[in-house]
């Protein structure tokens, strides 16, 4: 009835009119829907007999959305992610960093990067981590001496790599809404966050090398060892946990062997490290550890090397478990949130830490993020599927591609209307109802003008800006007035450290996120290198 | 487990104990059920429970598994939850046991998908299954767990502006919202009854080995869900009708008890 460039900007200002009177997000989104289609099919059509018409695609897209496997990951990593804050994992695994590291430069710094990408591949929500950082690390920062501004960034920018680095769930809804490969999104996001993280520990380095006095060194505790001592029980922790994945490995591999797992097949993908032909390695990799932790490491050396790292190996367990279950080939990414529930559960009950009452209370936080989630999740399926049906998103692209921008132009607008929405607005509403508008423009835009220094094959232009769009949620999560990292912290630190001091501190990492930003818009292989 | 009771008040102990009856009464039926697979020639299994066609047994575990996951639902719906707002009126009662059976839910589908995992790469047999369970399972607890957060109070909103409204425009406000929620329920419903109806009666299965009848099941409990969730939204907007004016900042979105509990966790033998 109405031409879709009016409905568009109907919906939109409509948008914002709802969201201005505090009408949640997924009900705005919902009764948009309802709009669109209005405004597409007129009353005749739509209301002609009870119990059909257009107004069915509302349903369907609702009913999509719940049986969708994938959309099933998100509860189990947020119940994960419940319970993981729960167990001790944490705090040992920090002990355990700091023992290493307590004698370096910024040492407490770097150990909470260090700490923060960890925890970041364990499980993919932010939040709970600037929390569990801001209550171990904090304290013992401003005890020393750090710089406040230092430590409070580095906690809060650090603490929410949780979403850049694979599992992530800003990834999964991303591949859920523009039905890009989510294991190829982790792949691909993979290095970025890695590369964020060390631009990070090297800020951290540098400013602190500049200006020693941001980090005072720790006193030495007495008979606590040092330098090249520390290195070979270090060398010691490596080779005798190396000799334990191996040895696990090599039983696995013998399993699949006894078992006719591993039969060479046409077709089938050989099993990670599970062949015949893998065992030699496995068993050579293992004496190679061995020798090493007797002959040069020294048993004594490595028994207190092993004591020291302890808390270092449930981590990594849970990461081996989530992420080996997804790239070993063995689950896909829901399985793996579950194996990762049974996982943190198992180590949990093992550390005797794990109680009816932990369980229940990480059920009902999952259960309430679940059912916030999911009416965003609704109202945007609902609406992308009226918007769609009225050939809004063909439109909107044609209206962009025809209007003779550069490529890069077109980028650029998009990576500040997600800053800025992101000031505002929750990653989940962003990626539900700006990306099927955005997405579609940006694959119609050539491929090889994509990028400064390097292009992007077109295949896999989503997954690059998949990335690109993660690292801009970044820096929402610090962009002041809302940047929930903020607030995380506030809740936990001292009372003298007010907001403003926190965004304060937040600057020069907010400044290494778009710096970061601007390496994958530069060069955009940098996320296809893996793939 | 003593605390105040949310609204069964003297019923707690007879609801506490029929669901220790039923929930032990469930796992004898099981139990047997698992021994079965050894000792007759029929076992029955998952491909069954959903088409009983007259077996006594299947009747039975169903019957008793789902009395069990009713009352203890129930009994914990009684227990108000550390992160929980206050109950305000009658109709949030329906929503707490729907979110507790959500819950359960939720351990279920990592239960099914464990057994599966293991079935597939220890065992080399995968489950014909273990996927369709879960699916199903997941459908039902994520339109719970929506009914839930709207009782709750718990949605993405933006505040910026609804917090420097006066309290009558803020009234307004959430006037407007509610009706614009019945406004969805309504055309919802009104464009997916036929079809919801139709595949309900014919109980229309996944189209798969075990054909489980989530088409049938689920596209119909997304019309009663949100139906639902538009009187809670009304039973909310009673209920908060008389509040004196809110005003949010994000830190509100921070809950203290999981910071309380994420410290004492951090405290314990920190020797």
């Amino acid at each position: 009835m109405v031409d879709i460039g009016t409905l568009s900007l109907v919906v939109l200002l409509l948008m914002f009119v709802l969201l201005a009177i505090g009408m949640p997000l997924g009900f705005a989104s919902a009764f948009l829907a309802v709009v669109t289609l209005y405004l597409k099919f007129g009353d005749d059509i739509l209301f002609r007999s009870f119990g059909q018409g257009p107004f069915n695609v509302l349903g369907q897209a609702v009913y999509r959305q719940m049986v969708n496997y994938v959309l099933i990951s998100v509860p189990l990593f947020i119940f994960m992610a419940a319970l993981l804050e729960r167990s001790g994992i944490a705090r040992d695994m920090y002990s355990s960093l700091n023992v290493w590291l307590s004698r370096t430069r910024g040492g407490i710094a770097i150990v909470t990067s260090i700490m923060a990408v960890i925890m970041a591949a364990m499980s993919g929500i932010i939040g709970g981590e600037v929390v569990l950082l801001g209550l171990i690390a904090l304290p013992q920062m401003l005890r020393l001496g750090y710089n406040q501004n230092l430590a409070i960034g580095t906690i809060c920018a650090s603490g929410s790599l949780g979403t850049m680095i694979p599992p992530s769930i800003v990834l999964i809804f991303y591949g859920l809404v523009t039905e890009t490969s989510i294991k190829a999104l982790f792949t691909a996001s993979f290095l970025p966050g890695f590369m964020l993280a060390t631009f990070f520990i090297v800020y951290i380095i540098i400013r602190t090398q500049l200006d020693p006095d941001q980090a005072p060194l720790p006193p030495q505790e007495p008979g606590a060892p040092e330098g090249n001592e520390k290195r070979l029980m270090f060398l010691g922790f490596v080779s005798r946990f190396g000799m334990w994945i191996t040895g696990v490995l090599t039983l696995r591999a013998l399993f699949f062997t006894v078992t006719g797992n591993n039969v060479i097949t046409e077709g089938v993908d050989p099993i990670f490290l599970g062949m015949v032909a893998d065992i030699p390695w496995l068993i050579g990799t293992f004496v190679l550890f061995g020798v090493i932790m007797y002959f040069i490491v020294g048993m004594e050396r490595t028994a207190k090397g092993w004591e020291m790292g302890y808390g270092l190996i449930a981590p990594i367990v849970v990461i081996g478990v989530v992420l080996g279950s997804i790239y070993g080939g063995i689950t896909g990414i829901t399985e793996a949130a579950g194996m990762g529930v049974v996982a943190v559960f198992t180590i949990g009950m093992i550390r005797r830490e794990m109680t009816f009452e932990i369980v229940w209370d990480a059920l009902l936080r999952t259960l309430k993020s679940t059912g916030t989630i999911i009416w965003v999740t609704i109202g945007a399926a609902a609406l992308a599927a009226a918007y769609t049906l009225a050939g809004g998103p063909t439109y909107v692209a044609n209206l962009i591609v025809g209007a003779d921008m550069p490529t890069m132009g077109i980028i650029l607008v998009m990576m500040v209307v997600f800053l800025i929405m992101g000031m505002f607005m929750d990653w989940v509403g962003i990626v539900l109802l700006i990306m099927p508008v955005f997405l579609p423009i940006v694959v119609r835009l050539p491929a090889e003008e994509i990028g400064w220094l390097g292009s992007v094959d077109a295949r896999y232009v989503p997954i690059w800006f998949g990335v690109v769009f993660c690292m801009n949620m970044q820096v929402s999560f610090l962009s002041p007035p809302f940047g929930p990292a903020a607030f995380y912290l506030k809740s936990v630190a001292p009372a003298h450290i007010s907001l403003t001091d926190i965004f304060r501190g937040f600057l020069p990492f907010i400044a290494l996120q778009l710096l970061a930003l601007t390496v994958l818009l530069a060069w955009p292989p940098i996320v296809t290198i893996f793939l | 487990m003593n605390s105040e009771s949310v609204w069964l008040g003297p019923l707690r102990t007879p609801v506490r104990w029929a669901m220790i009856v039923f929930t032990a009464l469930a796992l004898v039926i099981y139990a047997w059920l698992i021994l079965s697979l050894f000792i007759t020639d029929e076992p029955l299994g998952v491909h069954e429970m959903i088409r009983p066609e007259g077996r006594m047994t299947v009747i039975l575990m169903m019957t008793t598994l789902a009395l069990a996951l009713l009352f203890a639902a129930i009994f914990t719906s009684d227990i108000r939850g550390t992160i929980e707002v206050e109950r305000t009126g009658p109709f949030d009662i329906l929503s707490l046991v729907l979110g507790r059976l959500s819950m359960i839910g939720i351990t279920f589908i990592v239960l099914v998908m464990f057994y599966e995992v293991v079935a597939r790469y220890v065992f080399s047999g995968g489950t014909l299954w273990a996927n369709e369970l879960s699916l199903w399972i997941a459908a039902i607890v994520f339109l719970f767990a929506g009914l839930y957060a709207m009782q709750q109070r718990s949605h993405i909103r933006i505040y910026v502006i609804y917090d420097m409204m006066p309290r009558w425009m803020q009234k307004l406000s959430d006037v407007i919202s509610v009706s614009l929620i019945w406004v969805f329920a309504f055309c919802l419903v009104w464009g997916g009854y036929a079809d919801a109806k139709r595949r309900l009666l014919r109980l229309e299965g996944y189209g798969s080995a075990w054909d489980p009848p989530i088409p049938g099941t689920v596209k119909t409990a997304i019309l009663v869900i949100v139906v639902l969730v538009a009187l809670q939204a009304l039973s909310n907007l009673i209920a908060d009708w008389n509040k004196a004016p809110e005003h949010h900042n994000p830190a509100d979105e921070i809950d203290e008890t999981e910071i309380e509990n994420i410290r004492k966790t951090l405290e314990v033998d920190k020797n």
